[in-house]
């Protein structure tokens, strides 16, 4: 309810922000971000002629992005942030469902202008796009409540089955943890999305589920499904920078969003969307430090 | 009877109003309650459907590009036995803007429009059941579900599921449930609706009977259960009014009650009452009415009765009460005075015979007769006495009384030899009235003590006065029984006696036979005490009463006094003039002067002297006057 509410209130601000033609510089929060002309137009030709930047995300992510109760539109800090920047872009920003492990290679292909959606900005990921860094996070381990495996950490996962989304970090940590597991690997498996795999932990078919530690906490807090899950403990393993995915030759775009993003920092929007997501642990100081 | 049948008929009405609208509200709600059951069962059917075969089978599916055969098949499979076994009547996936991506039929037509607010808000992510009327289904209605298809786990809604669910097993269902509803209601209803009409029922009886109870006692006495006085006037009235029927009413009043109620308790009194009541009771017809008007008073209303008959019922009254009653171990024999007014002879109105009944009953309790028919105005009126009894109160208080006298002459001498005291009344407007229209009044009440006590003091008074002009005249004062049964009354005389420096042969006290009648222990006791100390008495009216010859025996009567009935005709009848010398033999023998009254003629004066009498009282000498008027008269013929 509180969730569908903000929505609401974040929806009207993205309509609402979504005219150009206003100038007036306005005190703070989404409802009072101004365009910034210049940034408008630095953009690329075709966004401005579309009058939409489009980010794809993968919705089974909550609070990052996930699915609101009507099952069609997406919600949670990434949409809030897009929605921002779209405002301070003078454009729509419109979030697109997709798949992870295919999002940079759709993005290379031009289906989307941009991948949002919880994505880690590693050296590989960069051989095949820029970044604009937005959040900071470490993997965290969610067991089913109980805890019925006594899960404690990676070494204790050897021998059970770990599920994950396929074309994460996490998958990749998994594959790297395996050789610490001689003799007694971990099943490994890796599902579409997110929740695909939280389904596995559900149904008791895997013994945990590696996810971004916001997810994770979120999924151990939240009324709907803390009744479910647990995490089998505080630490953030391998933390890591969540960037804005651009295709290699949209350096413009890269730029003008990057901007962007500094004047939502400065502004002060960006913790406030943080804090109406509960996950102000998470901020950086600027996206910059990223990008390559 | 009729009022409360009324009331309780109001009751079962008012009380019928809440029992419907309860029954009203209660059958609404169990047809909402298995409406919404109705449609809540296809709603959690629908969901099962959705969860379990429709988004497994579209799992990766994009509706907007139409589905994979594999997609197909695997939703045709999971829904042909559903269809077959009449579980689903239709399954429609559809995608947002509306095409129907699979139908269990095959056909992309129908559905329903894409404009229905139901199918918006199943697109927008709810779940719309409604129940459409479809004249060709059995049962003729079939529940229609459109819900969004989530076919992953990340919540996603890909598309409408339109299904249509069989109503029938659902409306059998509930029609039964209502069914089953409705008897329990409609029992329970009337099960309350019957305690309320026990309730209503028994608290009408309750107030008819109070009521009841309060009308007996409006109307009857407590103690007895008779009629009361209330009643007894309502039943006069009713017996009155049937014209031309003669009957009775009596006064019944039991003598000495207070005397009962004094010695043995006012528990005893009411024992008394109960016996004469039932006694009274047994002793009348069933028209007649026993009613107790209070106290020792009761009354009868005897229809349909002429004075004969009347006459003997009463007489076998009065025998049934002087049978000996029993109270407290004290036997008693009751006698009461009855007073009977007839109608239409004394009166047709209620309250005019029940003055009448009441005089009557006076007259007897001053006579010897217990049974006392009203005679005429003549009847002293005890309504008149009441009034009389208050004026002579002030009478007394202001002087108004006057002693007048009448001489008593030595018939050999001629000479006065004493006068008796005669009280009047000077009344401030009536003038002056003679002792019978105030002394039967004041013997009634307590006023003959005061009044007495008065003339003796005047006449002893008067007595000095004339003792000291030179006469001797000895004084006669009439006393009552009253007088005489008081205690203390000889005492009271001789102190009287000695204030006035009287001797005591000079006072001739005049006692009436019925008064020493009355009661012959205490009288005989009280003029013992007078004659011990030299006080006269003098046995008034003798040969009316009936005094009993060993009382004359044995009390020492200074004076006999013939009644003026024998004197009045000496002359010419001789059964008179026998009992004038018999009397006259029969006082001198008990060694006591005679003294003859109402001598009005020289004659007979004659012969009264020649016959032995000693003294003569009368008009021939002298009407009763003042005292200071007797000497003043010629005595004429006393000495011829």
């Amino acid at each position: 309810m509180k969730r569908a509410l903000l929505a609401a209130v974040l929806l009207a601000a993205l309509t609402g922000c979504a005219a150009p033609a206003r100038s007036e510089p306005a005190p703070s929060g989404d409802a009072g971000i101004a365009v910034n002309q210049g940034l408008h137009e630095s953009l690329p030709e075709s966004i401005r002629a579309r009058g939409t930047i489009r980010f794809m995300t993968d919705a089974s992510y909550a609070p990052m992005e996930q699915f609101a109760a009507d099952g069609r539109t997406i919600i949670g800090f990434s949409p809030d942030l897009a929605s921002a920047l779209g405002s301070v872009l003078g454009v729509d920003a419109e979030m697109v469902q997709g798949d992870f492990h295919t999002a940079l290679d759709d993005l290379a292909a031009g289906q989307y202008d941009g991948v949002l959606s919880s994505m880690n900005n590693t050296a590989e990921r960069r051989k095949k796009a820029d970044f604009v860094d937005y959040f900071a996070a470490g993997t965290a381990i969610i067991v089913q409540r109980g805890n019925p495996k006594g899960v404690t950490g990676f070494r204790s996962l050897c021998g059970l089955v770990v599920s994950t989304e396929r074309g994460t970090v996490q998958a990749d940590l998994l594959q790297r943890s395996q050789r610490a597991c001689e003799g007694n690997p971990m099943t490994i498996k890796l599902y579409k999305t997110n929740a695909d795999a939280l389904v596995e932990l559900r149904t008791g078919r895997a013994a945990a589920v590696l996810n971004d530690f916001p997810p994770a906490a979120y999924l151990a807090s939240d009324p709907r499904t803390k009744a479910f899950y647990q995490l089998a403990s505080t630490t953030q393993y391998e933390p890591g920078l969540f960037g804005i995915a651009f295709a290699k030759d949209a350096p413009e775009l890269r730029d003008a969003v990057q901007a962007a993003f500094d004047e939502l920092v400065r502004t002060g929007v960006y913790t406030e969307l943080l804090q109406r997501w509960g996950i102000g642990n998470g901020a950086i100081a600027s996206g910059t430090m990223g990008r390559v | 009877m009729r009022t409360s049948a009324r009331l309780f008929a109001a009751y079962a009405v008012a009380s019928l109003v809440p029992i419907g609208a309860l029954g009203a509200v209660m059958l609404h709600g169990t047809a909402v309650d298995a409406r919404r059951w109705g449609q809540d069962q296809g709603r959690a059917q629908a969901a099962v459907i959705a969860e379990m075969a429709v988004a497994p089978a579209l799992a990766e599916a994009d509706l907007a590009d139409g589905l994979t055969t594999g997609q197909r098949d695997r939703l045709q499979r999971a829904t042909d036995l559903a269809i077959y076994n009449d579980s689903v009547l239709r399954l429609r996936v559809r995608g947002f803007n509306g095409q129907v991506v699979f139908s269990d039929d095959g056909t992309t037509a129908g559905g329903i429009s894409i404009n229905d607010p139901a199918f918006r808000s199943a697109a927008a992510g709810h779940t719309e059941v409604g129940l459409l009327s479809v004249p060709e289904a059995p049962g003729g209605q079939v529940i229609r579900v459109l819900q969004p298809i989530v076919a992953s786990a990340s919540g996603q809604s890909v598309g409408v599921l339109e299904l249509y669910l069989p109503y029938e097993h659902i409306a059998a269902r509930l029609r039964e449930q209502t069914a089953v509803t409705y008897w329990r209601l409609g029992a329970g209803l009337g099960l309350l609706y019957l305690v309320l009409g026990l309730i209503s029922w028994s608290t009408t009886r309750s107030l008819r009977r109070y009521a009841q109870r309060q009308a007996h006692e409006a109307l009857h006495d407590a103690l007895t259960g008779l009629p009361n006085r209330a009643a007894f006037h309502e039943r006069a009235r009713a017996a009155l009014a049937q014209d031309g029927e003669p009957g009775a009413i009596v006064l019944v009043d039991l003598d000495r009650f207070k005397e009962v109620n004094d010695t043995l308790g006012h528990h005893a009194g009411d024992e008394l009452l109960a016996v004469v009541a039932d006694r009274l009771r047994a002793g009348l017809r069933p028209a007649d009415t026993l009613a107790r008007l209070g106290g020792d008073e009761f009354a009868l209303i005897l229809p349909r009765s002429d004075a004969a008959t009347v006459r003997r019922l009463l007489d076998g009254l009065s025998a049934a009460l002087a049978t000996e009653v029993v109270l407290d171990g004290v036997p008693l024999s009751i006698e009461a005075s009855f007073g009977v007014a007839h109608y239409p002879e004394h009166g047709r109105a209620v309250d005019e015979l029940l003055r009448r009944a009441d005089a009557a009953m006076y007259h007897g309790k001053r006579g010897s007769a217990d049974i006392v028919v009203y005679a005429g105005e003549d009847m002293s009126h005890p309504t008149q006495w009441l009034v009389v009894q208050a004026e002579l109160r002030h009478a007394l208080a202001r002087d108004e009384l006057v002693l007048h006298y009448q001489p008593k002459v030595d018939l050999r001498t001629g000479e006065v030899v004493g006068v008796e005291a005669l009280v009047r009344w000077q009344h401030p407007q009536r003038g002056l009235l003679p002792p019978s229209e105030f002394l039967p009044a004041a013997e009634q009440s307590g006023l003959i003590e005061p009044l007495t006590a008065w003339v003796l003091a005047r006449a002893l008074a008067d007595q000095a006065a004339w003792t000291a002009t030179g006469r001797s005249w000895g004084v006669s004062v009439n006393v009552s029984a009253r007088n005489l049964e008081k205690p203390g009354f000889a005492d009271f005389v001789s102190g009287l006696l000695a204030e006035h420096g009287t001797p005591a042969h000079r006072l001739l006290l005049e006692i009436t036979e019925t008064a020493l009648a009355a009661d012959t222990r205490r009288a005989e006791q009280a003029v013992l005490d007078l004659t011990t100390r030299g006080i006269g008495i003098s046995v008034d009216d003798f040969g009316t009463g009936y005094t009993s010859m060993s009382q004359l025996r044995g009390l020492p009567i200074a004076e006999i006094k013939i009644d003026r009935t024998f004197v009045r005709d000496v002359l010419e009848a001789p059964p008179s003039q026998a009992i004038v010398r018999a009397i006259i033999a029969l006082a001198h023998g008990l060694g006591s002067r005679v003294t003859a009254e109402g001598i009005e003629s020289p004659e007979v004066a004659d012969w009264l002297r020649r016959a032995g009498c000693d003294e003569a009282q009368g008009y021939l000498y002298s009407r009763p006057v003042p005292w200071a008027e007797v000497g003043t008269y010629e005595i004429t013929g006393a000495a011829s």
